[in-house]
């Protein structure tokens, strides 16, 4: 058996359905993200784990044991909040000490507890500061310290960086990680942020419209999407409407130029289909034995590292990512362009 | 260097704010130094501060604004955040009804009390002590307006709900969290209620007079009447009382205003 189970979960409110037999079994020690738009139901789903919310149906079981009638207080379950909830009244040591103190623990052990905290993220010279005396990244740090001081059974993160500035969320999601991996706590990470979850997760659980879509590494989720929903929602991808030639060769048409995929076409023979291949799977040229399609060049993004070009094949735009480097030629806008593919590098929708 | 400019308007405008507010004041400390014919004297104050009826009446509705303090407090903190919390739609109904004693007069509301307990099954106008609990009903009623806005102000300027799960996340009980962490964040605006609350009690004449208790309203309008120097230097004294509330509240407020929200690392 699994460490935490989420059991055909099905929560609405007032007759709208939020989250729709949502399943998931998380080992110990595992970093999960639930990646999905606004409105798709994560935060509620984190919500029914922390006993914030109670499901309409379904089970909650931690370590074997049901928790989804168990009041939030009685769980053992640290979360850490997107307006970090730090208590304003509290220094930064009576923030972390808190749950501790809770607990009934002992004084010195509180103590020594909030200094190996502090410790842990970096700012022992903080303790008496009040959260209004700190920056928002500093406050977050604080909040992940007071949350997992109590040991928590799981980690239940809420956006926890989406307050913050760009760079900050890059070092502070490192320092999560890192924290988590050295503890070695079951974490349930709530983000809107695909970056952010690609890179810190071991399983990520995709969401739209209080469903799963997919959950998967991240790797599994960005190369091998599932639905038309992953696909799009997780990076960038070209799909284009495609016309059936041979069924049994896989072989396809874009107006008047062909692909060949590495896919059998009978389950999708009378269906519309549609090709998709990710930009940055294009390579500018010819190559004779790829996949080949020309076209205008009608947008040209200087994005830094990579340059994005959107091309007009036969009446329908293509983005091909090309990485930048000082002697790149950068195609101009109206002359014609020719990328090539692997068969390998694209599937049927 | 530049030198400072000063706005001659604004200078105008709040000297003639100051002489709007002090020359009264001015006028009633005046008076009531000249209770002795030809020398400034405290002999008013004097006068007041001996009267037994005065110290009884001023101690009786001192006693009775801290209990209203007390029952007032510890009904709309638990009703106010409960609404905060679980009922945030109830709020415009809560508004309409915290502002009924603006609306119904004090008089009206009087005669609805004495009618419905001076008779069974709720006579509580039959002895003082039932009186006291009838009167000090109708002061938390009273006040209620004062008390809940300044509770209401408070619970806006925190994130009542999230601070809430973050501390039953961290093993509090509803006790707890309102002991440990909703409690303190309202200081100010429980002080500041509890105030406005205590000095609503101690001016109140219209309960007390009708409910026949001896507080300190109807006093003072009986004083009025006979006495000339001795209101004046009552209402010096409450001023002066009124401003060592609003210097406690300073001072319990006083600490971490100047602490500013950093930005950044």
């Amino acid at each position: 058996m699994d460490y935490l189970e989420l059991t055909h979960i099905h929560k609405s409110f007032t007759g709208t359905s939020a989250v729709h037999d949502f399943n998931l079994s998380a080992k110990q020690g595992e970093f999960i993200s639930f990646l999905g738009p606004s409105g798709c139901g994560k935060t509620t789903t984190l919500r029914m784990i922390a006993g914030f919310e109670l499901p309409t149906s379904g089970n909650v079981t931690l370590d074997g044991k049901d928790l989804t009638l168990v009041p939030p207080n009685k769980r053992n379950v640290g979360m850490v909040f997107q307006s970090y909830a730090l208590f304003p009244n509290m220094t930064v040591e009576d923030n972390i000490g808190y749950g501790l103190r809770m607990a009934g623990k002992q004084k010195a052990d509180v103590n020594q507890r909030v200094k190996e905290m502090l410790a842990l993220i970096h700012m022992d010279d903080y303790a008496g500061r009040y959260p209004s005396q700190m920056s928002g990244g500093q406050q977050q740090r604080v909040a992940l310290a007071r949350a997992i001081a109590i040991r928590p059974r799981v980690l239940l993160l809420d956006e926890p960086l989406s307050a913050l500035d760009a760079k900050i969320r890059v070092e502070l999601r490192q320092e999560i990680r890192r924290i988590q991996q050295q503890l070695g706590i079951t974490t349930i990470y709530v983000t809107h942020d695909q970056e952010e979850a690609l890179s810190i997760s071991d399983r990520i659980v995709v969401m739209n419209e209080g469903k799963v879509e997919q959950i998967g590494t991240s790797s599994e989720i960005y190369n091998f999407p599932k639905t038309e929903f992953v696909a799009n929602f997780v990076g960038q991808l070209n799909l284009l409407p495609v016309e059936i030639i041979n069924l049994a060769d896989g072989l396809v048409k874009i107006g008047g130029q062909l692909v060949k995929t590495n896919q059998t076409l009978e389950r999708m023979n009378g269906h519309a289909i549609r090709l998709a291949v990710r930009p940055e799977e294009l390579n500018p040229g010819h190559q004779s034995d790829k996949n080949n399609l020309s076209g205008k060049v009608s947008t040209v993004t200087y994005l830094g590292a990579i340059v994005r070009v959107r091309v007009d094949v036969e009446g329908r735009p293509v983005s091909i990512d090309i990485f930048n480097e000082r002697k790149l030629q950068i195609p101009k806008v109206g002359e014609m362009f020719e990328v090539n593919f692997d068969a390998d590098a694209c599937w049927l929708i | 260097m530049k030198e400072k400019k000063y706005n001659l308007w604004a200078i105008f405008w709040a000297t003639l704010a100051l002489l709007y507010f002090f020359v009264p004041l001015y006028g009633t400390f005046d008076f009531s130094l000249r209770m002795e014919k030809g020398r400034l004297s405290f002999l008013a104050y004097q006068s007041v501060l001996s009267d037994p009826n005065f110290l009884a009446s001023f101690r009786y509705s001192a006693i009775m604004g801290i209990i209203t303090v007390i029952i007032s407090v510890l009904i709309f903190l638990p009703t106010i955040y409960w609404m905060y919390l679980r009922l945030p739609q109830a709020r415009p109904i809560v508004e309409i009804i915290t502002i009924l004693p603006f609306i119904i007069p004090v008089i009206v509301y009087v005669f609805g009390l004495i009618r419905t307990f001076s008779g069974p099954p709720f006579q509580l106008t039959v002895t003082p002590f039932k009186t006291d609990i009838l009167i000090t009903a109708g002061y938390v009623m009273v006040s209620m307006p004062y008390m809940y806005r300044a509770i209401d102000i408070g619970m806006r300027s925190i994130d009542v709900r999230t601070l809430t799960e973050a501390a039953q996340s961290l093993g509090s009980n509803w006790i707890q969290i309102l002991a440990n962490v909703i409690v303190p964040n309202l200081r100010i605006a429980i002080l500041s209620g509890a105030l406005i609350c205590f000095a609503t009690v101690i001016g109140e004449l219209i309960l007390g007079d009708f409910l026949v208790r001896p507080a300190l309203g109807p006093y003072m309008v009986e004083a009025g009447r006979d006495q000339a120097y001795q209101p004046a230097a009552m209402a010096m004294l409450a001023w002066g009382l009124t401003w060592i509330c609003l210097g406690l509240l300073q001072y319990f407020s006083r600490g971490r205003a100047s602490a500013q929200q950093l930005t950044g690392r």
